[in-house]
C-alpha cells in the first residue's frame, strides 16, 4: 500500500480538498483514537492519497456515464484477477474508488461550470429585460433594437458557453444547474419578441436559434418544455410591469394588447400546470401569474373608468380612441 | 387589433403550441406512472430480500440466508429490465425520471452489497452491481451516486451484525468487519463530495466504524479474540 502512496504524484497537491471531504472530522473524534485499533493509523495515510487518484481521464468525459463505464470494466477485470489476499483486496477497492473519485470530480467541476454559465445568462438576460422596460413612446424602435441586439449577444457569448459545456451529456442530469439561466433567457427572448411582433415566441423558434451554437456532430442542446413554460410564467410578471408603464404613458392600446396576451398565456397554462414534472413550483408561479393578470386588468379598468379625466392630462388626442374601442374587447 | 380576438392567427399559433405541450406532458406523465409502478414493485422485492437477510442476525448460517435472498435477485433483474425498456422509450432522458427509482435502487445496492460481503468479505464494485442486475451501462446504467449511497447504507448494517455475531460466539468477526469498514471508509475519503445526500450518508459512516471499533475493543481487551471462551456478561457491554 505504501508503494501506491509513493507513486501517486498528485497526493500532496490536494490536501485542502481532502479537508473538505468530511474525512477531517474523523481525526476530531477522540474515541476513535482511544481504542488503539490498528486500523485507525491507516486512515490518515489513505487520506493523503488525494481525491484525484492515480490517473485522470479527459477533463470532460463526453458522456460521463459512458466513458466511466468503459474504464470501470477494466478496473473490474483487474479486481477479479487479483488474489483474495486482504492487502490486494483493499487496494482493488482503492482502485475502484479512485475511478469513482474521478467521475465525481469531473461531474462536479462540470456542474460548477454550468452553474456559472447559467448565472451569466441570468445576469445578461435581466439586462435585456431592463432594456425593454426603458422604452417609451418616442424611442420604442431604438430601445427594442438595442434589446434585440443585446439578446443576440447573450446568445453568442453566454448561451453558447452553456451549450458547449453540456455538449454530449445528459441534459437532464444537470438540468437543475442550468435551469434558472435558461428560464431567464426564455423570459427575455419572449419579452423582446412580444414587444417587436406582438406574438409569442415559440419553443421551436427559440430552439432553432440554439442550433447554430452547437457542434453539428452531437445532439444539440434544446431547451426543454418545462424550462420554457417556467420562463413564460415569469414573463407575465415582466409584462405586468410593462403594461403599467405603458398605461402611465398613455399607451392604452399597447397595455390592452399586453393584457389580452397575458390572459391568453395564463389560460393556456392553467391546463398544463398540473401536468408539469415539478408541479408545486409551477402552482406557485400560477398564483403569481394570476395576480399579474389581475393587476393589469385593474389598471386597464381604472383607466377605462377614469379615462375621461385622464386623457387630457396626457394631451394626446389619439390615445382616446382606443378607449372608445375597449368595450368591444371584453 | 386582431390580436385581441381569441380566434386570430396569433392566438391560434399560441394555442397550438400549448396543445402540443399538453400532449407531451401527458405522455411523460404516463411514462412516469409506469416507472413508478415498477419502482413500487422493486421496493416490495427489496423488502423481501431485507427480511430474509435479517436472519443473519439470528445466527443462521450465511449460506442458508443468502440462498433465500438470492432467489429474489432474478425478480429484481426482471423489474430492472422492464424499467430500462420503459426508459428506452425516451432516449436521453434517464435523469429526467431518475428520481422515481433512485431511492429504491439505493436500497437494492445496499442489499446486494451486504450479500456480496457476507459471501466474499469484499466490496461489490459498481460494475459488479450492474452485472448482477443485468444492467447495460450504455442503455440503463447504475448512477454512481446511487451506488455510493447504497454502500453507505450497507455500512449501517454492519455494527448490528458484529454485535450479534460476537454474542453468538464469533470473536473473530469484529476484526474482519473492522478491517473492511476501515478500508471502505478510507476509500470513501478519496472522494470529493458535494454538500449533498451522499456526503451526509458518508459522514454517518464514521459512527458505524466507531461502533465496530468499540466491539472489537471489548472483545480484544478481554482476550476473547484469541481464545473462544464464552463469557456472556462481557458482551453485553459491547452492545450498549
Amino acid at each position: 500500500m505504501k508503494d501506491m502512496m509513493g507513486s501517486n504524484p498528485r497526493g500532496p497537491l490536494k490536501p485542502p480538498m481532502m479537508g473538505d471531504n468530511g474525512g477531517g472530522g474523523l481525526s476530531k473524534l477522540p474515541m476513535m483514537g482511544d481504542n488503539g485499533c490498528g486500523g485507525l493509523s491507516r486512515l490518515p495515510m489513505m487520506g493523503d492519497n488525494g481525491g484525484g487518484g492515480p490517473w485522470k481521464p479527459p477533463m470532460i468525459g463526453d458522456n460521463g456515464d459512458g466513458v466511466i463505464g468503459a474504464t470501470w470494466e477494466g478496473a473490474m477485470k483487474k479486481a477479479r484477477t487479483m488474489s483474495t489476499e486482504t492487502e490486494t483486496e483493499s487496494s482493488s477497492m482503492k482502485d475502484a474508488f479512485s475511478k469513482y473519485a474521478d467521475y465525481l470530480n469531473n461531474i462536479n467541476d462540470k456542474r460548477e461550470r454550468v452553474v456559472k454559465a447559467s448565472r451569466d445568462i441570468t445576469m445578461n438576460s435581466k439586462k435585456v429585460i431592463f432594456q425593454v422596460h426603458r422604452m417609451s413612446k418616442q424611442n420604442k424602435e431604438e430601445v427594442l433594437d438595442k434589446a434585440v441586439k443585446d439578446l443576440a449577444a447573450v446568445n453568442d457569448q453566454y448561451l453558447s458557453r452553456l451549450v458547449k459545456e453540456l455538449q454530449g451529456t445528459d441534459f437532464w442530469k444537470l438540468r437543475r444547474a442550468y435551469s434558472p439561466g435558461v428560464q431567464e433567457y426564455v423570459e427575455a427572448a419572449t419579452l423582446c419578441n412580444f414587444c417587436k411582433t406582438g406574438t409569442l415566441l415559440t419553443l421551436d423558434e427559440i430552439n432553432a436559434t440554439l442550433l447554430p451554437l452547437s457542434d453539428p456532430s452531437v445532439e444539440p442542446l434544446q431547451i426543454n418544455i418545462l424550462d420554457y413554460i417556467l420562463g413564460l410564467a415569469d414573463l407575465t410578471g415582466e409584462l405586468m410591469r410593462l403594461a403599467i408603464g405603458r398605461i402611465s404613458e398613455g399607451e392604452l392600446d399597447f397595455a390592452q394588447k399586453i393584457c389580452s396576451f397575458v390572459r391568453e398565456i395564463y389560460r393556456n397554462l392553467t391546463l398544463i400546470a398540473p401536468e408539469m414534472d415539478d408541479s408545486s413550483d409551477m402552482k406557485q408561479k400560477m398564483e403569481v401569474m394570476l395576480q399579474s393578470v389581475m393587476k393589469i386588468e385593474s389598471a386597464c379598468f381604472s383607466v377605462h373608468v377614469r379615462g375621461s379625466e385622464y386623457i387630457p392630462l396626457l394631451g394626446s388626442a389619439d390615445t382616446s380612441y382606443p378607449l372608445l374601442g375597449m368595450p368591444d374587447l371584453e | 387589433m386582431a390580436f385581441l380576438n381569441p380566434s386570430s392567427p396569433t392566438s391560434e399559433k399560441l394555442e397550438k403550441q400549448f396543445v402540443e405541450f399538453r400532449h407531451h406532458l401527458e405522455e411523460s406523465g404516463n411514462l412516469r406512472e409506469r416507472i413508478q409502478a415498477v419502482a413500487t414493485e422493486i421496493d416490495s422485492v427489496t423488502r423481501i430480500i431485507y427480511a430474509s437477510l435479517l436472519l443473519v442476525h439470528q445466527s443462521l448460517s450465511v449460506s442458508e440466508v443468502i440462498e433465500k435472498a438470492k432467489a429474489q435477485i432474478e425478480v429484481l433483474k426482471e423489474h430492472y429490465s422492464r424499467l430500462s425498456e420503459i426508459v428506452r422509450e425516451c432516449p436521453g432522458q434517464y435523469y429526467r425520471y431518475h428520481g422515481d427509482w433512485k431511492s429504491e435502487t439505493q436500497t437494492v445496492v445496499s442489499l446486494l452489497a451486504f450479500m456480496h460481503w457476507l459471501e466474499t468479505g469484499t466490496l461489490v464494485l459498481h460494475s459488479e452491481v450492474e452485472e448482477k442486475l443485468g444492467l447495460i451501462p450504455t442503455e440503463f446504467g447504475l448512477d454512481v451516486d446511487d451506488y455510493l449511497v447504497g454502500i453507505c447504507f450497507m455500512s449501517n448494517e454492519l455494527p448490528r451484525y458484529v454485535v450479534n455475531q460476537v454474542t453468538a460466539g464469533d470473536y473473530d468477526c469484529p476484526r474482519k468487519v473492522l478491517k473492511f469498514l476501515t478500508d471502505l471508509h478510507a476509500a470513501f475519503r478519496m472522494l470529493n463530495l458535494r454538500n449533498d445526500f451522499l456526503r451526509k450518508k458518508f459522514d454517518g459512516m464514521k459512527y458505524d466504524l466507531r461502533k465496530v471499533e468499540e466491539v472489537f475493543y471489548d472483545v480484544k481487551i478481554r482476550g476473547l479474540a484469541a481464545n473462544g471462551d464464552s463469557v456472556g456478561e462481557k458482551q453485553a457491554q459491547g452492545q450498549s
